[in-house]
């Protein structure tokens, strides 16, 4: 079966497209990039597999707001790149936005127990 | 820009998948490559960083598995896949899909036949605009079997009623057309001006009657039908405006039908249309002339057909007080009726066919029984296969998915096979003539439609777009009802047990077994229902065969010619053209007897009188009872085959100056004169004339007039030669193929008459076969479906022992091998299948039960819970089943266990 089905899936699911978008914000990466990148940038949290990983990718990209190709990596391997298309770069935005504003909401519902 | 890009992912992941495919299998494996890297850069062993990087990457196929999934376009390519897969799934298997296919073809093809039938009579409109406002208008007096509206009523509801937007009428009859070739007899309509309108139908050529046209003493226009002008008059356009003779009468032809109008009434087409000429005057009197008209009304917008006849009935009570007080007490216990046309013309139709819907849906029913037991025993053989995908990753809803598509594949094939039966069965409908008649000079359409089951709307009988979508319908259906459920139970997520191995096996599939059973019983519980329905009815059609109908069928031919126009009017030139026509009859070759009679045996009655028997007290006019009364020349007893049980037939002697004398049947005689009727006397009389006092001077055997299955009535037979007739009906006898003698009888008619035309010409024999037909018709698809509904059940005991023998092959084995005779496990599969089917025949009877019911109108001389039509059903599936048990049985019983125990 593919990963477990808990039901924050579909909450990480978009999560996981926000954080895809934004490791590909300051330029392009192969997926192996992308994943390690995630880490990277959230401190370690988020260990992206692949099984996640690679349908958020595709799904990204045939909704446009990825593109890819593919190119030579450090070792000189063959591997496929991706990068952000303008509307890609919006809708970091867009999400960006409304994820400040769900982090807000929950910081002032759950700070006033 | 979303949009664009996701439809051409679409197009791309449905056409390039291929492509797709590698690159991501490429993307994959790269991925791993750059995994190792990174390893192998942290000084972990090449080997040992493959290893690892392959477990982080959780599994090639899943995460493929898991893109696909999210792809655009992956619901259609899964269904195509699931499609590709049943239909290799279903070669793989072929006894089963073709056992499959064949019983679900033959239900729905039945099924499809039967509604088709169904449709066309019953449910599609009639070809009339505003059709479901037409209603039918009539009033019912019992007491003188007259159901029909008269014509000062017709006029008095025409101004009176408020429910109507139009009250048109008609009569029907025959005249003789002549001066245009041959003398051909055609039937004629007369029409009141609205009728045609009403019914929509525009004239070819020239126009319908005006409202002036048609009055007493209007001008003689006539319409004709295209037929006739086709036919007749070789479609020449310049008839218009010319004149032709009917019954001697010139009559200017002013207009032309179109070809595709039909006449609302099923046995009849007719080929000409006069106007009706209703006498304005709404009054009724005993000395004016009435007619008896068949009404046709539309009902206003927003009328109902209840509301017209509860305002009809307010109209006729209103009416009675201005009828003669003799009238009135013929009107006693009169039911007026308004009820939709089209139900009307299909009334007596509706009951056989309802019947065989039934019965063909429950043959349905058991074809889907079996391909659902069939489709169990399949899904507990193909477990292994199950469980394995199961765990490979693919949800239950995704194996259900594609078992249903599975099913669904076997439910199109099979409708494809279903609907070519249900085309051909149709064809075969359509073309069921009952014996054609050797008919001569005659309209030849109108008698085979005459002939055909469901009068002339069996023409129309087809398959098309409806009944299309009805069998995809069927086929959808079906699929539900035997996919279903072996799809839920084979799929249920308990895997693991069965990877497990044989130990499992023995015990697994009990409840399946079980309901396996259940099926097979309700299978076996239907056919046994259907047969034995078949069975009464077929009992009853011998029955009716058998009963003596009171004439000699064989040996006999029959013939109709009419006289009328001008020279015709006085009873003289009746008589002697019967005189001399019976003479020439008499002489030809290898004739017994020759007659000439008002009606024929099995014709209905066309003539009633009332009477008084001597010496009874005198009631008033409207309270005497009536009789049917026939007109026949001397030889008719022997003609007709109806031998007299006492007395004499009239002879020459016989003149009006002696008194009238006639001739009563043995009904007549029981009822009013205590058997004992030779020389007794009673008085004729008409509705208007003085009673005529008769002496009975011969008894004869009853016999069937109305049709072979009516009961014969009390009737009595007068002397031609005093109660001359227009029509005369012959009948001759003689030995060896009477058929061959047609074209002499018609020659004796034209001989004694050059322009009489002769028609209607047919063995007696052939009449009374066409009298049976409806009911010869519904008997016999009757039995054959309940044929195949047992057929179909013997079909399921072999599957589902076959199966059953499969499962428990080892259990049996075992059995074998520890020393228990092979003859004893014959036994044992034969007996289980007894049980079994001894269990599904009791419920079945039960259901025939009241099943049979339903049937009561239609069983003659046999009762709903006859025994012996009960029994035999019994018997007979007992035996199929028992026979169809043997095959797995002796399977079973040559088990060889070392081979099947060593395999293991």
């Amino acid at each position: 079966m593919a990963q477990a089905e808990s039901p924050q899936t579909n909450l990480l699911q978009g999560t996981l497209d926000l954080l895809v978008l934004k490791s590909l914000s300051t330029g392009e990466l192969h997926g192996l990039g992308v994943s390690r990148r995630i880490e990277q940038i959230t401190g370690g949290t988020f260990q992206v597999k692949p099984g996640s990983l690679f349908p958020s990718l595709h799904r990204m990209e045939e909704a446009g707001w990825l593109k890819s190709f593919w190119g030579d990596s450090e070792n000189n391997r063959r591997a496929k790149f991706y990068r952000l298309t303008k509307a890609g770069e919006r809708r970091l935005g867009v999400e960006a936005e409304e994820w400040g504003k769900i982090v807000a909401a929950m910081a002032s519902a759950l700070g006033s127990i | 820009m979303s949009i664009w890009s996701r439809s051409e992912s679409l197009l791309r992941n449905l056409f390039r998948r291929n492509k797709v495919e590698r690159h991501l299998d490429e993307e994959l494996q790269a991925y791993v490559a750059l995994m190792m890297d990174e390893k192998i850069a942290r000084g972990v062993p090449a080997e040992e960083a493959r290893r690892e990087a392959l477990v982080e990457l959780g599994g090639v196929t899943q995460v493929k598995q898991a893109v696909r999934e999210s792809r655009s376009g992956s619901d259609l390519e899964s269904v195509g896949q699931d499609i590709r897969f049943g239909w290799r799934m279903l070669k793989r298997s072929p006894s089963f899909t073709l056992a499959a296919v064949i019983s679900l073809g033959l239900g729905i093809g039945a099924t499809t036949a039967i509604f088709s039938a169904v449709y066309s009579l019953l449910i599609r409109p009639l070809a009339y605009p505003n059709a479901q406002r037409l209603v039918w208008i009539s009033n019912f007096w019992p007491k003188i079997h007259m159901d029909t509206v008269l014509s000062p009523d017709f006029v008095e509801a025409r101004s009176q009623t408020r429910s109507f937007e139009q009250l048109s009428a008609y009569t029907v009859g025959d005249e003789n057309l002549t001066d245009a070739g041959e003398p051909v007899r055609v039937s004629c309509a007369w029409v009141t001006e609205n009728f045609l309108p009403m019914l929509g139908a525009v004239p070819q050529l020239g126009r319908l009657f005006t409202e002036s046209e048609d009055k007493p003493g209007g001008p003689p226009f006539v319409l004709i039908s295209d037929r006739l002008w086709r036919h007749q008059f070789n479609a020449n356009p310049a008839i218009i405006n010319t004149s032709i003779t009917l019954d001697g009468g010139k009559q200017t032809v002013i207009g032309i039908l179109p070809p595709h109008f039909r006449f609302p009434d099923l046995q009849l087409e007719p080929d000409v249309y006069g106007p009706q000429r209703i006498d304005p005057d709404a009054s009724i009197s005993i000395s004016k002339r009435l007619t008896n008209l068949n009404v046709i009304g539309l009902l206003k917008a927003g009328v109902s057909a209840p509301e017209a006849l509860a305002e009809m009935r307010t109209f006729y009570a209103s009416r009675k007080a201005s009828y003669p007080p003799g009238f009135q007490s013929l009107m006693q216990g009169q039911q007026t009726r308004v009820e939709g046309l089209q139900r009307h013309l299909t009334g007596e139709d509706r009951k056989p066919l309802l019947i065989l819907l039934g019965a063909v849906a429950l043959v349905l029913l058991i074809a889907c029984a079996n391909v659902a037991n069939l489709q169990l025993a399949r899904a507990g053989t193909r477990r292994q296969e199950i469980s394995v995908r199961g765990a490979l990753g693919a949800s239950q809803t995704r194996l259900i998915r594609q078992f249903l598509v599975e099913s669904l594949l076997l439910a199109m094939i099979a409708a494809a096979l279903g609907f070519a039966i249900a085309w051909g069965v149709t064809a075969v409908i359509r073309r069921t003539q009952l014996p054609e008649a050797a008919s001569i000079n005659l309209y030849t359409q109108a008698v085979p439609l005459l002939r055909l089951p469901f009068g002339k709307l069996s023409l129309a009988i087809g398959v098309d777009g409806w009944v299309l979508a009805f069998t995809l319908g069927l086929a959808l259906l079906t699929t539900l009802l035997f996919g279903l459920l072996p799809a839920w139970r084979g799929t249920r997520p308990d895997l693991a047990r069965f990877l497990t191995g044989p130990a499992q096996r023995v015990t697994s599939g009990r409840e399946q077994q079980v309901l396996r059973q259940i099926l097979l019983v309700a299978e076996v519980a239907l056919g046994v229902s259907l047969l034995a329905c078949a069975g009464l009815l077929t009992r009853s059609f011998l029955h009716v065969l058998q009963a003596d109908p009171g004439f000699d069928a064989a040996h006999a031919l029959t013939g109709v010619t009419l006289l009328s126009g001008q020279r015709y009017q006085a009873g003289e030139t009746k008589n002697s053209f019967a005189e001399q026509l019976v003479s020439r009859l008499e002489k030809l070759p290898g004739t017994r007897s020759a007659a000439i009679s008002s009606i024929l045996p099995l014709d209905p009655y066309d003539a009633r009188s009332a009477f008084m028997m001597e010496g009874a007290p005198k009631p008033p006019m409207g309270m005497r009872p009536s009789v049917p009364v026939i007109s026949v020349t001397p030889g008719y007893f022997r003609a007709a085959g109806t031998p007299l049980l006492e007395g004499r037939t009239f002879n020459s002697g016989d003149s009006p100056n002696l008194g009238i004398v006639a001739v009563v049947n043995r009904a007549f005689a029981a009822r009013y004169l205590h058997g004992e009727a030779l020389g007794k006397r009673f008085d004729l009389n008409s509705w208007e004339g003085d009673p005529r006092p008769v002496t009975i001077v011969g008894v004869a055997v009853d016999t069937r007039h109305g049709g072979m299955e009516q009961a014969p009535e009390p009737e009595v037979y007068l002397p031609m030669a005093q109660f001359p007739q227009a029509a005369m009906r012959i009948i001759v006898r003689g030995d060896g193929n009477v058929a061959l003698l047609s074209q002499a009888m018609r020659n004796a008619v034209t001989a004694t008459d050059r322009e009489q035309p002769l028609f209607d010409v047919q063995t007696m024999e052939a009449r009374a076969q066409a009298s049976l037909g409806q009911r010869r018709l519904t008997t016999l698809l009757l039995m054959l479906f309940s044929i195949l509904a047992v057929l179909l059940a013997a079909v399921g005991v072999y599957g589902v022992f076959s199966y059953s023998v499969a499962q428990r092959a080892h259990e049996i084995a075992i059995r074998l091998a520890l020393g228990s005779a092979r003859g004893r496990v014959l036994r044992l599969v034969v007996t289980e299948a007894v049980w079994l089917v001894a269990a599904g025949g009791v419920i079945g009877l039960a259901g025939a039960f009241f099943l049979s019911r339903l049937l009561r109108s239609m069983l003659v001389g046999v009762s709903a819970h006859d025994a012996v039509s009960l029994c035999v059903a019994w018997l007979v599936m007992m035996a199929v089943g028992t026979i169809a048990s043997y095959a797995p049985a002796s399977k079973a019983s040559r088990i060889d266990p070392n081979a099947l125990l060593h395999a293991e």
